[in-house]
């Protein structure tokens, strides 16, 4: 006998052992009695790990002292973030003047809001925007951090900066409230747009020179303070160091890795022997390196100073390591591409800038990514040479006399300072390789 | 491609000198062969022109003159004075390749076990192994190995207050000048005990080796781990006791201010091994968890369904089809092992580079010199661990198509 009704049987919702807390608990955590063990122990674990932190790090901790003995006389156990809070300027910026502290947060400050187009999807000319970082940025800041008197070269690249950054401002602001570009937009403004080509090119490059030469005459009555590169420090100096080594290793690791895929015997071995040698290497021999023979490298009577040596160290050693990533990123592209570039036309260059490289950085997003933060973890090394990186600085308030022999807290510190700069880079790779994958599916 | 090139019927056209691939690549090589050869010639005859006017001899003879500084901890006989520079890194070399191993091992074991607990499906389990792989990632190594020297291993209690790790033994003793052990010093007869352990060593793989090939042939199973222990442990200890115990512990002894005899770990060794072997461990553990999650899923559920255990899902099934994944990260974070013990330099273990390049240097000069046969060093390593790796890749890339 076969039961046959017209209606759907009414559904059930999932069982209370399977949906609730209780299941989620369950499935989770107690599924077996081995599960249930482990459970508990990690728990037990868990729990003296983060009581012990929170007590040392904040119930009995100290914020509020002038030396480390008023820390002791109100608790033992506890840390004494008063030191760490007291140096919090010679941590971020070293022995840099007080007074023109300013100058390394504008600096900070303009990268930023330099940046800030490349992430709205409304701006245009990302690229350009990109380029311009690269170009003229690195000369703005070094003007603002270094001061003093400028040469001609530099002159005309801060003018070139403030033009270049002024422009991006407006391009921002006019893609967002027009969407559309700063120079469609100056066209229309003066009522070239349908004007032909040339005219048009003419307009925007008289327009660019008058604007250059108006901020060449403003910006030559600018001049700041001279700061040796000495007083610099902190965070600030970690930063410049990694930030220079990350902007120079990508090109050079770019030439590296083309060399070593060259056909051209030469350059292969070269390439290969160059990069083979400091990537088996550590990053100490290559700085010890860097301040030991480099002065024996120079003509007479010319010197490099020491944070010169290290950066150019910093900047080798880098390179090698992003050649490999960018290699293995070309071998990730399908023959295909190469022999499809070669049939539209394309010579080598052409090939390559336009047709594989802009495919082979994606592959390599994350492991640039991971480049960079190495690289940044990396640069702590500096302090074993004598430069008063971050780490230096952190190490040297247990010698400070109201703070003698205060260790432990200042190295938390920077511990927690790189977690939170290392692990959001990382999680926004992530994120960023997420979402260049997603338009790659078809 | 290579071939196709060459077979392809050129129509005749006219030579062009400066259009001719031949002639550009020869051309672009000799570019490049100049500019790098001149930069050499260059930078040489700089450095010489530098050393004759600074009065600075060269070559290796300095490695033949005696070293006037003592080392602390030294796995070869050195007398300060009298040992020579060539002692002292050898000394250097021996403590950064000692170093390397103890990490190595602790690293690669400790990184595999958090890399599957990674994957375990207690979710509090897999939540601390990931919160432990992302902090110890994520903060320099520096940072880590500053931080055990100076606020774990120097804050131990003193000499006086000794701590007894062996449960009233007093054989392990931990303090803030390190840690002693009570050391093995091998008697008269004890070679005849060590024989018979080599025997069983050798006798166990032969024992072995036949169990596999009759498993191989008839799918007959012998059980190997229990008689195999048995053999390597039991029948050493009878001979053991057999020859009346030959064996006796150096044991430490208080005397003075400092425990006397045992071998001692001095407390930079300890910070450095601690500090390399977690942040390593935490590289390895995503590499082992990556190499895991690249086998399919369908294997899992193959092995269960022929009736596996999970500990056998685990052991026979997923982690053999994942060794090709792990073990080239694997090894290149051994390398990365042996070229950051070199941080050791910032607490003062002697290394290679600490007592080579930084002491030696600062007392003989010869910096060319010295950072040449450091970094040879380095090279060497590297060398011997990339041909581990190529080896391993070979025999893997076998059994592939």
């Amino acid at each position: 006998m076969a039961i046959i009704t017209q209606q759907k049987t009414a559904e059930r919702p999932a069982p209370i052992s399977e949906t609730s807390v209780l299941g989620w608990l369950r499935i989770n955590l107690f599924s077996s009695s081995f599960n249930t063990i482990l459970t508990l122990v990690m728990v037990f674990i868990v729990y003296l790990t983060i009581s012990g932190v929170l007590a040392w790090g904040y119930l009995d901790a100290t914020f509020v002292a002038d030396k480390r003995r008023e820390c002791y006389d109100f608790s033992l156990t506890g840390a004494c973030w008063a030191g760490v809070i007291a140096w919090l300027d010679n941590i971020f910026y070293g022995r840099y003047p007080r007074e023109e502290l300013w100058r390394v947060n504008m600096g900070g400050l303009l990268l930023i809001l330099w940046m800030i187009p490349l992430w709205i999807s409304r701006v245009r000319g990302k690229i350009l925007i990109g380029v311009s970082v690269i170009m003229f940025y690195p000369f703005l800041a070094g003007y603002l951090f270094t001061g003093g008197e400028k040469s001609w070269f530099m002159q005309f690249m801060v003018t070139g900066a403030f033009l270049a950054f002024f422009v991006n401002m407006a391009n921002m602001l006019i893609g967002l409230t027009m969407n559309t570009s700063m120079d469609k937009f100056l066209l229309r403004l003066i009522g070239q747009s349908e004007a032909p080509d040339k005219t048009q090119r003419n307009i925007l490059l008289g327009l660019v020179v008058l604007s250059f030469v108006i901020i060449f005459s403003v910006q030559s009555s600018w001049i700041v303070d001279g700061v040796s590169w000495t007083k610099w420090g902190g965070l600030f100096l970690t930063l410049v160091i990694s930030g220079i080594g990350i902007a120079s290793s990508l090109p050079l690791g770019i030439f590296l890795a083309l060399g070593r895929r060259s056909k051209l015997p030469v350059v292969r071995v070269l390439s290969t022997g160059f990069i083979e040698v400091f990537r088996s290497v550590p990053l100490i021999t290559v700085l010890f390196m860097a301040t030991t023979m480099f002065p024996l490298f120079m003509p007479e009577g010319f010197f490099l100073n020491k944070l010169v040596q290290v950066i150019i160290a910093v900047v080798l050693f880098n390179a090698c390591y992003m050649a490999e990533i960018v290699r293995a990123g070309l071998q990730a592209i399908p023959k295909g591409q190469f022999e499809g570039a070669h049939t539209i036309g394309l010579g080598y260059w052409g090939t390559m800038g336009l047709i594989i490289m802009p495919q082979a950085l994606k592959h390599m997003i994350p492991n640039i990514v991971g480049n960079i933060i190495g690289l940044l973890k990396d640069t702590t090394l500096v302090s074993i040479i004598g430069l008063f990186d971050i780490l230096g600085m952190l190490r040297s308030i247990s010698k400070d006399v109201p703070w003698l022999g205060l260790h432990k807290e200042p190295l938390v510190f920077g511990a927690i300072l790189f977690f939170l700069i290392c692990f959001s880079m990382s999680k926004y790779s992530r994120h960023l390789e997420a979402k260049l994958s997603a338009g790659n599916k078809h | 491609m290579a071939s196709e090139v060459k077979h392809r019927i050129r129509p005749k056209e006219k030579f062009n000198f400066f259009q001719d691939q031949r002639v550009r690549s020869a051309f672009y090589q000799l570019l490049t062969a100049g500019i790098v050869g001149w930069l050499v010639w260059y930078l040489v005859s700089n450095t010489a022109n530098n050393l004759q006017t600074r009065d600075m001899s060269t070559g290796f003879g300095f490695m033949d003159v005696s070293a006037g500084f003592d080392v602390e901890f030294k796995l070869i006989e050195y007398v300060p004075g009298v040992g020579t520079y060539f002692d002292i890194f050898l000394i250097g070399a021996l403590n950064t390749l000692l170093i390397s191993f103890f990490a190595i091992i602790l690293a690669t074991i400790l990184g595999f076990i958090i890399g599957v607990l990674r994957l375990s499906n207690n979710w509090l389990v897999s939540k601390v192994a990931l919160a432990f792989v992302e902090i110890f990632r994520n903060v320099p190594l520096l940072i880590q190995i500053v931080f055990w020297y100076i606020g774990v291993f120097s804050l131990l209690p003193t000499v006086r207050n000794t701590i007894d790790i062996s449960f009233g033994s007093e054989r392990v003793l931990l303090n803030n000048r390190g840690l002693y052990m009570a050391w093995p010093v091998p008697g008269d007869t004890f070679w005849m005990t060590a024989l018979v352990f080599i025997i069983a060593v050798i006798g166990v793989l032969i024992f072995r080796h036949r169990a596999h090939k009759k498993q191989d042939q008839s799918g007959v199973q012998t059980k190997i781990l229990l008689p195999s222990l048995a053999a390597i442990i039991i029948l050493p200890l009878i001979v053991y006791f057999a020859t009346g115990m030959p064996l006796e512990w150096d044991v430490p002894v208080l005397e003075g201010f400092n425990f006397v005899g045992g071998a001692t770990l001095a407390p930079a060794f300890l910070a450095l091994l601690v500090s390399l072997s977690i942040y390593h461990a935490a590289q390895i553990a995503e590499a082992v968890r990556a190499g895991i999650l690249s086998v399919n899923i369908g294997q899992t559920d193959a092995a269960k369904s022929i009736g596996l255990k999970s500990g056998k899902v685990m052991s026979l099934v997923i982690i053999p089809q994942a060794m090709p994944s792990i073990v080239p990260p694997l090894i290149s974070n051994w390398m990365n092992i042996v070229k950051n013990s070199s941080l050791a330099i910032a607490i003062g273990y002697p290394d290679i580079v600490s007592l080579f390049m930084q002491t030696s240097l600062n007392q003989v000069g010869h910096a060319v010199e010295i950072v040449g046969l450091t970094m040879a060093f380095y090279m060497l390593i590297s060398l011997i661990i990339s041909g581990l790796l190529n080896i391993y890749n070979k025999r893997v890339q076998l059994v592939e198509r």
